[in-house]
């Protein structure tokens, strides 16, 4: 592609090949940072309305588009990748299994909760440790990868963990949806490496919007969670557990943050063909190789449709009820995140 | 990896049965207490003479009154990093497995990566980190001095009319007592001095 472009070509066409990729990076860097800014400002006037909008048009939608990338992201053979996606796919069912059994116990009277602190922090733990086995998998893949380093930072977060367990699990609340940033990095490193440096400065905008939401937003007075929806969103977003920070600031950061995920998921990827052609089931490994499994995939897909428009309804019966239930389904796409983001690493 | 498995093992079988040593040693009979005053909030008092008023007056804004309000309520969840760790030493026990088996790692990643340029680089880091952070732990770098500094010149200040500020912990007692108390740190100075 190099050699081709640096091909002589006479007038228009010549000032067309070099006009329109810088016209493209800049197209992407000013949608990037309108997009941002847009979504902080919007989360910062309207927290809790927003929030609910945004979960309800998008919670669903972006999990089938993420579904489909990780679709397309399976190999056609696993080889000598099998113990590594057996690991994930154990890890995130049993994880996601123990997650949801927790408040299933307790609302089912099952368990008092009187350990909760306790049980989240084994939780997190067995999390962490998952991610670690995950990653000296990864690393013993390749002789050019020496992730010794990881397993220190591991055991540092457990500890971590274990000294304020609630906190910990309000951080992956906060920091899951950056990792929505890491995919886009690297699927423009590998299809539009011209576009990376844009995206880095870009990405240099996030600690100033941040820092500038703080900034207006630490003193403003709490939201009232005088309903018991608004106070699911509240929590949600730490406010009991951070009694003395204004929790208009910690939802608008929350939903913030949620918004660039589901812009990364819903349209950034999906625009730069990171998630192939949509309805195009000959796009995934797993469909399109010899003896492959076509049907099931596209079952899966249409399954997942259906999903998407089971949680609209839901949401619209009884929006408070189906957002704590999609919250806590939704730990399985959290989970899943992390062994193809190793893959892509 | 197969050795540090095993000493990691051997460390955490070590550490499990220090545990179980004290299994049978009787809990220490413990006398009743009456029960502590609980802190929700620290925050800052100015003293001022005021020659014109009859009546003493705390003027708190409404802010802070806010801060007592919302402290008050969720003090269980407000509480300490230090008084969460003492009421829950299995979490603590566990930390610490965990920050042992980091540091341990850590080192052990360190020793491996001997071959590289930048270790040595990062050995000062470490160093310098620990060097650091042990020396603001001997001199309570940042923490500033204790509140009975900035009261010590009180009883003075009173007598010239002047105004004194310091820092002020605000103590939610037990008891159905009306009043407010104002506990000023102070200590006695004998003749020469000296306290």
């Amino acid at each position: 592609m190099q050699s081709a472009s640096n091909i002589p070509l006479g007038g228009w066409a010549g000032a067309r090949s070099t006009i329109r990729p810088r016209a493209g990076v800049m197209m992407f860097a000013a949608i990037l940072i309108a997009s941002a800014c847009l979504s902080a400002a919007l989360a910062s006037w309207l927290p809790l309305q927003l929030s609910i909008v945004t979960v309800f048009l998008f919670a669903g939608p972006h999990n089938w588009f993420e579904l489909r990338y990780f679709l397309i992201r399976l190999p056609a053979r696993f080889g000598r990748s099998r113990n590594f996606f057996a690991v994930a796919f154990a890890g995130i069912f049993l994880l996601t299994a123990v997650y949801l059994a927790m408040p299933a116990f307790y609302y089912a009277g099952l368990w008092s909760g009187v350990n909760w602190p306790d049980a989240i922090a084994t939780w997190n733990t067995l999390l962490l440790l998952w991610v670690g086995a995950l990653v000296m998998m990864r690393s013993r893949q390749s002789s050019r990868r020496d992730w010794f380093w990881a397993l220190p930072i591991i055991f540092m977060l457990c500890a971590l963990n274990w000294l304020a367990p609630q906190l910990f699990s309000l951080a992956i609340v906060y920091l899951h949806p950056l990792v929505a940033l890491w995919f886009l990095d690297r699927h423009l490193r590998r299809t539009r490496p011209e576009w990376l440096p844009a995206y880095h400065r870009c990405l240099m905008l996030l600690p100033l919007l941040l820092a500038a939401m703080i900034w207006q937003l630490e003193r403003t007075s709490s939201l009232a969670d005088d309903n018991g929806l608004f106070w699911r969103i509240t929590q949600h977003a730490g406010g009991d557990l951070l009694p003395n920070v204004s929790s208009h600031m910690l939802v608008s950061l929350h939903v913030f943050l949620e918004l660039l995920h589901y812009g990364v998921w819903i349209v950034a990827l999906p625009l730069i063909g990171a998630t192939g052609a949509v309805w195009k089931v000959g796009t995934i490994p797993l469909a399109r190789r010899q003896n492959g499994f076509p049907k099931l995939i596209g079952a899966i897909l249409v399954l997942g449709l259906f999903a998407v428009a089971l949680l609209w309804l839901g949401f619209s019966v009884n929006y408070p009820a189906m957002r704590d239930v999609y919250f806590a389904v939704a730990m399985a796409h959290v989970l899943a995140e992390a062994p193809f983001l190793l893959r892509m690493i | 990896m197969k050795r540090i498995l095993i000493i990691c093992a051997a460390t955490c079988v070590l550490l499990a049965s220090s545990i179980y040593a004290f299994g049978d040693i009787a809990r220490p009979k413990t006398t009743p207490t009456p029960a502590a005053g609980k802190l929700v909030l620290h925050t800052g008092l100015q003293i001022v003479p005021d020659a014109k008023s009859y009546e003493a007056r705390l003027q708190i804004s409404q802010k802070t009154l806010d801060l007592i309000r919302g402290s008050g309520g969720t003090a269980s969840a407000n509480q300490t990093m230090t008084q969460r760790l003492m009421q829950s030493s299995g979490r603590t026990i566990m930390a610490g497995v965990f920050m042992f088996l980091a540091v341990s790692f850590a080192g052990v990643w360190l020793a491996r990566s001997t071959q590289r340029r930048g270790q040595k680089a990062i050995a000062a880091v470490l160093l310098a980190a620990g060097v650091l952070g042990a020396a603001t732990i001997i001199v309570r770098a940042n923490a500033g001095p204790p509140g009975i500094y900035y009261w010590r010149n009180l009883p003075q200040n009173l007598t010239k009319g002047e105004s004194t500020s310091g820092g002020l912990d605000i103590e939610i007692v037990p008891g159905d007592e009306s009043g407010v108390r104002l506990i000023v740190p102070m200590r006695k100075k004998n003749e020469s001095g000296e306290e």
